[in-house]
């Protein structure tokens, strides 16, 4: 139903009002305010998302409302009204009385909700024999009842798992199933789905959306995806060191988002629905300013492009402009988006080389990889059990050319970080053919000729777990060049410098220990230890995956910069589709260890699509709420490895198997064909070409304006 | 439509040990008339409505201007609420027409909607039914509101229906009552949604035995 005059009648007064809220730490010399004067209402019924950044106060403010702040800190200023009571200023007991059972949270990590030593079942029957005092086999009925509510396939069963025992995404939708149980007139949701895979995620946001419905709850959403934000909520708030800096409802911030900072967080995630050449990045320059050293006047002064004299002097105050939009920025009115320029220093990649493709750098033929499971029965330990494997890598096929990128696609647990291992040596093949610059490289990293070492480098999801926190910075980076000689020992300091000014660290980095740099500033470091041996390929796994959006793009034109200066191939993994469809010349999209579809990156954005690939795409939320997508959700999750599916592996989950006869009997049956659709594009389905070319595109843009940026983009150096 | 599709769900919510004075305060800051109180698990002990507060004089007429005022401070939610059997409630499965008998029966404005024996989920007030009746009759979209009458007795409604499916006609509300200036015959009352004046007269004065009683496309 439309929104009426009824439903918003029916409103009535706020579940929450947040008024000039402002949150501070004691710490040794004082105190930190690490949230400033954020106002904001949740209505019944009705979504609030929090957007911004890492170390922008969005968790703090959750944590205000349940009062969870720690021992240092404490609400200073400002009211917390829940259902019409003031929440500030009242002891524990009653603190609890006030909140009783009306609001509930759920965190990003569903492992830490749940006890990993008690049963599912007893978890959630706890909260209404406890809360409710109701009878056991009650609660177990109504928790089982909950659980089907939440799409849990097989619910009785689940009863009795413990956590360990069911995916990711489960667990998630147990958790939330639990919050409900004792139907909260809040619900606090502080990144929920950050966690997951997109497919997953997805569901996931469709069954938010449903129960806000059914069960009139408000919820306040805290998420650092503009996509995420755009799918779930009906109003948002932007916030920034600390301060509300924007809000209004999704429409308003999307189309036409009033403050800078917005206006450039828009600008650096990737679009899916727009062409490549136009899904540019424009990261925000700097970083949030940690709340200790927060400049006097606009907080965000330092990253802004209108920075004017006014703003350095005077903190501009959160005001409505007449829209119902509320914006804290001086200026406002006077800044048009569309007139936005890149500043002279930002850094920004070319786009669209037109050289073609070159040589071929490696050449991968029907590469397998197993891993042998250890079966517990006594044949297993004798030794005449069939042994079993994991099939990880199944028949990967693919070429890269020189000075291109591939990027690699899928849901977790699809191999794709195994297939870039087994390349890099750091798993030896199974079976299969894989030659890099005409060496052959399917054996492991130890019998590997060190010329062949130093050609091949790898950059890491996670610096910090790959970077030796008691060397130096530029030890770091000294140390491949070192170890194979591409530089004469006095100069590899003017190198390592030359290679950081690349990044653009400066020299003063050289001497800081990697706990003194940002996640950003890591991945940089990271990056020029990729590069330092002057490597043919690099294999990027999920480099940017754990960065905040500004630093991502910031990351990833620096990646394009590089590879356009050193003509390095890339092969880049990501689970974000938009990210790779910005970064990569060819993608391949994996499932359960097979390649499912590759091809260059516009013929894998738009049909014919493989189901998978189709899928996958209308999975991925899209920071616009009015690009239209497909409605396809996967069932189920992804079937263990072990024992994958026959014939076509995605057949158990496929929506289009019904497209061919029988119901898709041969997909179970037997390997689907390669079909080519052309220009090297190739799709692994049964579904003939024709049929697949018929599918409608996932994203439909055509009621997205086309951004205005005429002017051509400044050539990166 | 049933308890659970027009109620209000968490209502604002109090503890029997609550001071009156705040419960009113609550009242009023929030613009409501009636206020569960509930123990532990939400469970329903009793309900404040506006009448609550107001105090029998011949309480307050023993008292002096000083101890009226002590005596104020000292009430809580609980020595004013109503309980026990003054209360009456209903479950979220019940139909909205159950929730206005018992409402009307008794002459109250609202009813706790509870769940598990005494779990309050919901409460469901006169205006939720004066929203309802809105609804059902299709207020909120703009339309044509048709009142006909016809003969009391089997097939009258699906000459009508018949007519209005014929034209691909989509009603958005409807309501039947037996009519009240003619014993014998009833009055339908259809929001048709998309259609002007003219075109609904034109489909249905044409259907033998019944009469357009009533035509208008401001509500």
């Amino acid at each position: 139903m439309a929104e009426t005059s009824t439903d918003s009648k029916r409103k009535g007064a706020p579940v929450l009002n947040i008024e000039n809220l402002s949150v501070a730490y004691k710490v040794r010399g004082g105190e930190i305010e690490a949230v400033q004067d954020v106002s904001f209402d949740i209505y019944r019924g009705e979504t609030h998302g929090i957007v911004g950044e890492s170390g922008c106060g969005k968790s703090t403010v959750a944590w205000a409302i349940v009062n969870f702040l720690g021992a240092n800190g404490y609400v200073k200023r400002g009211h917390i009204k829940f259902q019409g009571q003031d929440l500030v200023g009242r002891t524990g007991e009653e603190l609890r009385r006030l909140r009783g059972d009306q609001i509930a949270m759920v965190y990003q990590d569903p492992m830490q909700a749940l006890n990993p030593s008690l049963r599912l079942g007893d978890q959630m029957k706890e909260v209404l024999t406890v809360h409710r005092d109701m009878a056991e086999d009650e609660a177990e009925e109504r928790s089982i009842q909950m659980l089907d509510r939440v799409y849990m396939p097989d619910p009785a069963n689940v009863m009795k798992r413990y956590p360990h025992q069911i995916s990711g995404g489960q667990q998630q939708r147990v958790v939330i199933a639990m919050a409900l149980l004792n139907n909260p007139a809040l619900l606090i949701m502080d990144e929920p789905t950050t966690a997951l895979d997109v497919t997953v995620e997805a569901a996931v946001l469709d069954l938010i959306a449903e129960l806000r419905r059914d069960f009139d709850t408000a919820i306040m959403y805290i998420t650092h995806n503009l996509g995420v934000v755009a799918r779930v909520s009906t109003r948002v708030g932007v916030m920034y060191a600390g301060e509300m800096v924007e809000k209004g409802t999704v429409e308003q911030l999307y189309e036409n988002p009033q403050h800078p900072y917005s206006q450039g967080l828009m600008r650096c995630v990737p679009k899916l629905g727009a062409d490549k050449a136009s899904s540019i990045l424009y990261p925000i320059r700097g970083r949030v300013p940690p709340p200790d050293s927060r400049p006097a006047g606009c907080v965000y002064g330092p990253r802004c492009d209108y920075i004017e004299e006014r703003c350095r002097r005077e903190r501009p105050k959160l005001r409505y402009l007449p829209n119902g939009v509320a914006v804290r920025c001086h200026f406002a009115e006077e800044i048009d988006p569309s007139q936005w320029r890149p500043s002279e220093d930002l850094e920004l990649p070319t786009v669209g080389r037109e050289d073609g493709p070159g040589q071929t750098i490696l050449e991968v033929k029907d590469l397998k990889k197993y891993y042998e499971v250890q079966g517990g029965s006594l044949r297993d330990m004798v030794g005449v059990a069939d042994k079993r494997y994991v099939k990880a890598v199944e028949n990967a096929t693919f070429k890269v050319d020189k000075g291109r990128t591939l990027g690699v696609v899928g849901e977790s647990g699809c191999g794709k970080s195994t297939l870039i291992k087994t390349i890099i040596g750091l798993e030896d093949t199974t079976s299969g053919e894989a030659v890099f610059m005409g060496f052959d490289v399917t054996d492991d990293i130890s019998t590997r000729d060190e010329k062949l070492i130093q050609e091949l480098q790898m950059v890491f999801q996670n610096p910090d777990s790959t970077m030796n926190p008691s060397y130096s910075v530029g030890r770091q980076i000294a140390r491949p060049m070192e170890r194979f000689k591409t530089v004469p020992k006095k100069e590899i300091r003017g190198e390592v410098i030359k290679l950081l000014r690349a990044m653009r660290l400066g020299e003063n980095y050289y001497n800081r220990l990697p706990r003194q740099l940002s996640g950003g500033e890591k991945q940089r470091v990271g990056i020029a230890r990729a590069l330092a041996s002057k490597p043919d390929l690099v294999l990027c796994d999920e480099p940017v995956s754990a960065l905040d959006v500004s630093v991502q793009a910031a990351i990833l034109n620096l990646l394009l910069g590089v590879q356009h200066e050193f003509n390095t191939t890339l092969i880049f993994i990501a689970h974000d589709l938009s990210v790779v469809r910005f970064f990569s010349d060819d993608v391949a999209v994996m499932y359960l260890g097979q390649i499912m579809e590759i091809g260059p990156a516009d013929a894998i954005y738009a049909p014919p699509y493989h189901p998978y690939t189709e899928a996958l795409l209308s999975a991925v939320p899209i920071p616009d709420p009015k690009v239209e997508q497909k409605h396809i959700r996967l069932e189920g999750s992804v079937p263990s490895a072990i024992d994958p599916p026959s014939g076509c592996r995605f057949h158990t989950r496929c929506p289009r198997r019904q497209l061919l006869p029988d119901g898709g009997k041969i997909c179970e049956e037997e390997l689907p064909p390669w079909r080519e659709i052309g220009d090297g594009h190739r799709i692994f389905c049964h579904i003939p070409e024709e049929t697949l070319r018929t599918f409608d595109p996932v994203i439909s843009t055509e009621n997205i304006p086309v951004t205005k940026q005429s002017q051509p983009l400044k050539q990166g150096s | 439509m049933l308890v659970n599709d027009c109620m209000t769900r968490h209502p604002i919510l109090i503890s029997p040990e609550t001071p009156a004075s705040e419960a009113q305060k609550i009242m009023s800051e929030n613009n409501i008339r009636h206020l569960p109180v509930t123990g532990a698990g939400k469970r329903l002990e009793g309900l404040i409505t506006r009448q609550s507060f107001a105090l029998a004089p011949d309480v307050l007429a023993s008292l002096d201007v000083w101890d009226i005022t002590r005596y104020l401070s000292g009430l809580n939610v609980k020595n004013i609420m109503l309980s026990g059997d003054k209360i009456y409630t209903i479950t979220p499965q019940k139909t909205v027409e159950r929730a206005a008998r018992v409402m009307n029966e008794h002459k109250i404005g609202c009813l706790p909607v509870i769940e598990d024996g005494s779990v309050v989920v919901g409460i469901i007030t006169e205006s939720d039914l004066l929203d309802a009746l809105q609804e059902m009759l299709g207020m909120p979209e703009k339309g044509v509101r048709v009142t006909m009458r016809m003969p009391d007795r089997p097939g009258e409604f699906a000459k009508l229906s018949e007519a209005l499916g014929e034209h691909m006609m989509g009603v958005i509300g409807i309501g039947t009552y037996p009519s009240r200036r003619r014993e014998g015959y009833w009055d339908v009352v259809l929001k048709i949604r998309k259609v002007s004046c003219p075109e609904v007269d034109a489909v249905l004065s044409k259907i033998p035995d019944q009469e357009i009683i009533d035509l208008r496309d401001v509500v």
